[in-house]
């Protein structure tokens, strides 16, 4: 596919030259296509142009910066970059080749989102592969508590607060009784004040 | 000696540490172009001051050093000596250009006039041509051999000898071309 | 003169270290109450020649006494008096010097306050305190020594980097930073001490606990101080980029506020004491790692200082306290044995393992991605990024999930919970949540990321505040007392629970404003003449002219944009543009106006000397605001969690209320 697109672009590319009159746009157009092949997308126009040259300018790196995206930086070479997007958009290049046409000055550098390509898929998968990790161990460790609790049933009564043993006593005073089972509810979260499981 | 949690430890502390270590000398702002080895992106610029724009594609056969500078640019106006004098130095088979970056054109030409000019700098509108070269400041200068294809790219100022190595470098490129080529 | 006493001050803070790590290394191994006793005062002598070195750099800077080298670096004549005190952490050397300050200070109050505490830890605490401080004591009196005699002494210095003299954030910012950062090294050393002695205690889990949350509060507030300078001074209208040097402050926050959760689950149920351990020590190491992403010159940053022989010196203490950590887990873990059962089920324990779960994924997804550059420049030698775009994707959901458990964890009984309970204590802040989201709705927010954000940092304000209301409710209705009169009993009683749901509070705030203000924003970028008017949301801006500035160290234009809403004038606000000498692109300065609902932020593109036209960039940041008071609420909240609390038995000690006494201490 993609060496299709390089024979296809070095074939127009004399034509895209001729054609071209000694231009004023921000971007040199031919050069885009010598680079990127002809553009692939829709030309766009007003408020979808904008979006999408947004949305473009958001995954680019502004080079002269400091790890800001084109869209965010407010220097010049960013507003230049952004004029640029607009205009390839206009002409019709889609995202991938509006980001390989600046790769090919800047380098894959250049590309906030990384490519899916090298060892760059590792960067995409490890938080996924992470959490698979992660929920694993946790079940895991239930798994062992679990087992652990119901070979001595006698142990899940004895859990929490290691004075347990007695049952959670009452004041005889009720005004007061119904106080500390209040207190107890917001304490522990016991509802009503009664250790659950306590019946 | 609890032997799981010391291999885990290891395994996860070890990389990174390594990765550190492996990265130390690095230094992040020194990107490799990727155009090195690749043809120059053309360009057509208009002179400061006036005159016919100068096209890349005309000058095929010769070697071409373009140098990105500004006037704001301190270490830009301490290689200017420098550039300046290089021109009378190779001839007419080097060719030298200068592409001014995101300046005023009128502080160009008052420095131009007290500084000196030994070779065209050109106005870049936009700055479409500094874009296609993937500048990331100035100043930087690429060397382009006389077949067009882009040889070497040097990052900050320029003296004497480092330029006496990459034209050589680009010139001694297009020799091993045409003896490929026989 | 002044030099060679800071340059002996320094190697009897190095002396006092090494020879206070040994002994408290041999006080632990002996049990010896006389050894312990050597280490206090060997801490002490550290802490006091560390203080006194600070003092003698300030006073340098203040006399401006250019025979010093680092007064010669960065002092000036010109500069007024504040900015040459505060010019003691602008530069490298002076950083690690004030660094040197803060593990003084800190470890005089660890130590002084644990004094008659622990002793079977302490030694091993105050041992690798110590060793700690040797090391940067090291540094100081090596690679990084600013007490080096000038022998020629010039008569003025270029005084501190301009670009930080830019904003008043910049000088308040680093002092947190390095008192959240310095800070780890206290729970650091006492979670050593835990593995070391083989013993993790309630008690001694308290005293951690607190000295966790002292950096903690620091560490909460120098991340979002960064961002607010960021903000400020940046001009791109955000406050945080994903660059290098904020995601390693964000670090060892994430690892901290895992642990400082777990802790909870040790003290209360003597489980996940290991794992509690493990976390702590990973933020201290961390925050050495975040030391040397920093100091080392290898990441692209904003923040970076200058690359020196000082990154590689961290890189080896970075090495070995990472070896020593690994080394006594994998010794000591099995010794810290689980006093009781983690019960699968519907619960609070569920709800703070799941915590730990993301917490740990988040600190693991952006440190992937952070150092992920450097992975591939080893192995394709391309240059690469992990930018915004990515760390946004992953990121997001992560923190969704964990506002979610903000909500539902302490909404949840502890322990097993039936499905009736469950129900009974979920279903009513879902009126919290529907509400908010309602109310997001009705105001136009369509993202539908933000919208799960509301709807659950809806749920959680609804518990959050039912936690802290209630108990007070209960008190008025039980006990008849006024409202004034019940908050105060109940803050006494209960301080640390009260304080932790008011961080909540603060951190269900944070999410909010972040989730509303990354995607509810209005931009508009314009080349304004003079004289022109562009519109953005409810306001009229109009760009009327340009003023030319000349400062001691730079020049600026700056453009005068009068604001008017709704034909009402709001003034006029003043974006600028600075020049600086030593500086190739010029710096703009942002104009920022405030008010609860929102930010209008306004920044330079371009402006062409003569005044005549301005590229705007104007923009709507909705509930900016918020994030910083909100953050201001999680600092105080936590500070004042750590006030000495004066606990009653009633509530957390059921067994002891045997017969009705309130006061077990006396009754035994």
């Amino acid at each position: 596919m993609k060496r299709t697109a390089v024979l296809l672009a070095l074939l127009l590319a004399p034509l895209a030259a001729a054609q071209t009159p000694p231009d004023h746009t921000p971007v040199d157009l031919a050069h885009a296509e010598s680079i990127a092949g002809p553009p692939r997308a829709a030309r766009l126009a007003g408020a979808a142009l904008e979006a999408e040259a947004k949305h473009i300018a958001a995954v680019l790196r502004c080079p002269v910066c400091q790890g800001l995206s084109v869209g965010d930086s407010p220097s010049a070479m960013a507003t230049n970059m952004r004029q640029q997007i607009r205009e390839l958009v206009a002409a019709g290049f889609d995202e991938d080749q509006i980001l390989s046409y600046f790769e090919a000055s800047y380098g894959e550098f250049v590309r906030l989102q990384p490519p899916l390509r090298g060892v760059n898929w590792l960067v995409w998968i490890a938080p996924g592969l992470g959490l698979l990790l992660g929920l694993g161990v946790v079940s895991w460790v239930l798994r062992g508590a679990s087992a652990e609790t119901s070979e001595t049933p006698a142990a899940v009564a004895a859990t929490g607060p290691a004075v347990d043993v007695v049952p959670d006593p009452l004041p005889d005073d009720p005004a007061l009784a119904k106080a500390v089972l209040r207190v107890r509810e917001l304490a522990y979260g016991w509802p009503g004040g009664v250790r659950p499981g306590k019946d | 000696m609890n032997r799981k949690v010391f291999v885990a430890g290891l395994a996860v502390t070890l990389p990174l540490v390594g990765l550190m270590l492996v990265s130390l000398g690095r230094d992040p702002h020194k990107v490799e172009s990727p155009l090195l080895g690749r043809k120059a992106p053309p360009f057509s610029l208009r002179p400061i001051g006036g005159g016919e724009p100068v096209t890349l594609a005309s000058l095929r056969g010769k070697t071409v050093v373009v140098n990105f500078w500004a006037t704001w640019c301190v270490p830009c106006v301490d290689e200017h000596p420098v550039l300046t004098a290089a021109p009378q130095r190779y001839g007419s088979d080097v060719v030298f250009l200068g592409v001014v970056y995101e300046d005023e054109e009128p502080n160009v030409q008052s420095f131009l006039r007290e500084h000196g000019a030994a070779y065209p700098s050109l106005v870049d509108e936009g700055g479409k041509v500094s874009i296609a070269y993937g500048i990331y400041g100035v100043p930087e200068t690429y060397f382009i051999a006389p077949d067009g294809t882009i040889v070497s790219k040097y990052v900050g100022p320029l003296r004497p000898d480092l330029l006496d190595g990459f034209v050589q470098e680009a010139q001694a490129r297009a020799v091993t071309r045409r003896s490929d080529a026989r | 003169m002044t030099a060679s006493l800071g340059r002996a001050l320094i190697l009897l803070a190095l002396l006092a270290a090494s020879a206070g790590a040994l002994v408290g290394f041999a006080a632990g191994v002996r049990r010896s109450a006389a050894g312990l006793a050597w280490a206090q005062r060997l801490a002490y002598a550290y802490a006091a020649a560390m203080v006194s070195a600070n003092l003698l750099m300030v006073y340098a800077l203040l006399a401006r006494d250019f025979s010093v080298g680092y007064v010669a670096q960065v002092g000036s004549r010109e500069v007024p008096n504040w900015v040459a005190v505060t010019s003691l952490w602008s530069s490298l050397e002076g950083s690690i010097l004030f660094w040197g300050l803060m593990l003084g200070l800190y470890v005089l109050g660890a130590t002084w306050t644990n004094r008659h505490r622990h002793p079977e830890s302490m030694p091993w605490a105050i041992g690798v305190w110590l060793a700690c401080a040797a090391f940067f004591s090291f540094l100081i009196a090596g690679p990084a020594q600013p007490f080096h005699t000038v022998p020629i002494p010039p008569s003025d210095g270029p005084g501190p980097n301009p670009l930080l003299q830019n904003h008043v954030l910049m000088i308040i910012h680093p002092p947190f930073l390095y008192a959240g950062y310095v800070g780890m090294t206290i729970p650091f050393g006492m979670a050593a001490a835990a593995l070391l002695s083989g013993r993790l205690g309630p008690d001694f889990m308290r005293s951690l606990r607190t000295w966790l949350m002292l950096p903690w509060v620091f560490l909460t507030c120098a991340i979002v101080l960064g961002g607010w300078w960021a903000y400020e001074v940046l001009g791109w209208g955000g406050y945080w980029a994903w660059d290098p040097v904020e995601n390693a402050s964000l670090l060892p926050w994430l690892t901290a506020t895992a642990a400082v959760h777990s802790a909870i689950l040790v003290e209360r149920k003597g489980i996940l004491k290991g794992w509690t351990v493990t976390l702590i020590l990973a933020s201290y190491l961390l925050t050495v790692l975040g030391t040397f992403m920093t100091r080392s010159g290898v990441f692209n940053s904003v923040h970076s200082f200058t690359q020196s022989a000082i990154g590689p010196t961290i890189l080896v203490f970075l090495a070995l306290a990472t070896l020593f950590a690994v080394a006594i887990l994998a010794l000591r873990i099995d010794r810290l044995s689980p006093e009781g059962h983690l019960e699968p089920g519907v619960s609070r324990d569920m709800a703070f393992l799941l915590n730990n779960l993301f917490f740990v994924l988040l600190t693991f997804t952006v440190l992937i991605g952070t150092v992920f550059p450097l992975v591939v420049e080893a192995v394709r030698g391309v240059q690469m990024s992990v930018g915004r775009p990515y760390f946004d994707r992953m990121v997001v959901p992560i923190g969704v999930a964990l506002l979610f458990l903000l909500g539902v964890g302490p909404a949840l009984p502890w322990g097993r919970a039936s499905a009736e309970q469950a129900r009974r204590a979920l279903l009513p802040p879902l009126g919290g949540a529907v509400v908010l989201a309602a109310l997001g709705l009705a105001l136009g927010v369509r993202n539908p990321w933000t919208l799960v954000a509301l709807l659950f940092g809806g749920y959680a304000a609804f518990v959050t505040f039912s936690e802290l209301w209630l108990p007070v409710g209960q008190r008025i209705k039980v006990r008849g007392e006024g409202m004034l009169e019940a908050v105060a009993h109940v803050q006494s009683r209960g301080r640390r629970r009260v304080a932790a749901f008011i961080v909540h509070g603060g951190m269900v705030l944070v999410m909010i404003a972040i989730a509303t203000s990354s995607t509810q924003g209005v931009t508009v970028e314009a080349q304004l003449v003079r004289g022109e008017s562009v519109a953005l949301g409810p306001y009229t801006l109009t760009f009327l002219g340009v003023d030319r500035v000349s400062e001691p160290h730079r020049e600026a234009l700056v453009a005068n944009v009068e604001v008017k809403k709704g034909g009402r004038d709001l003034g006029v606000l003043t974006p600028r543009m600075n020049y600086y000498a030593t500086q190739r692109e010029p710096v703009g300065t942002p104009a920022v106006r405030s008010t609860y609902a929102h930010d209008l932020y306004l920044s330079v593109l371009n402006l062409d000397a003569q005044g005549q036209t301005l590229g705007l960039h104007a923009m709507i940041n909705p509930m900016i605001v918020w994030i910083w008071i909100a953050t201001g609420i999680m600092g105080l909240g936590g500070l004042f969690g750590l006030l000495p609390s004066r606990r009653i038995a009633v509530a957390l000690a059921p067994a002891m209320a045997v017969d009705g006494s309130l006061s077990p201490a006396r009754s035994r």
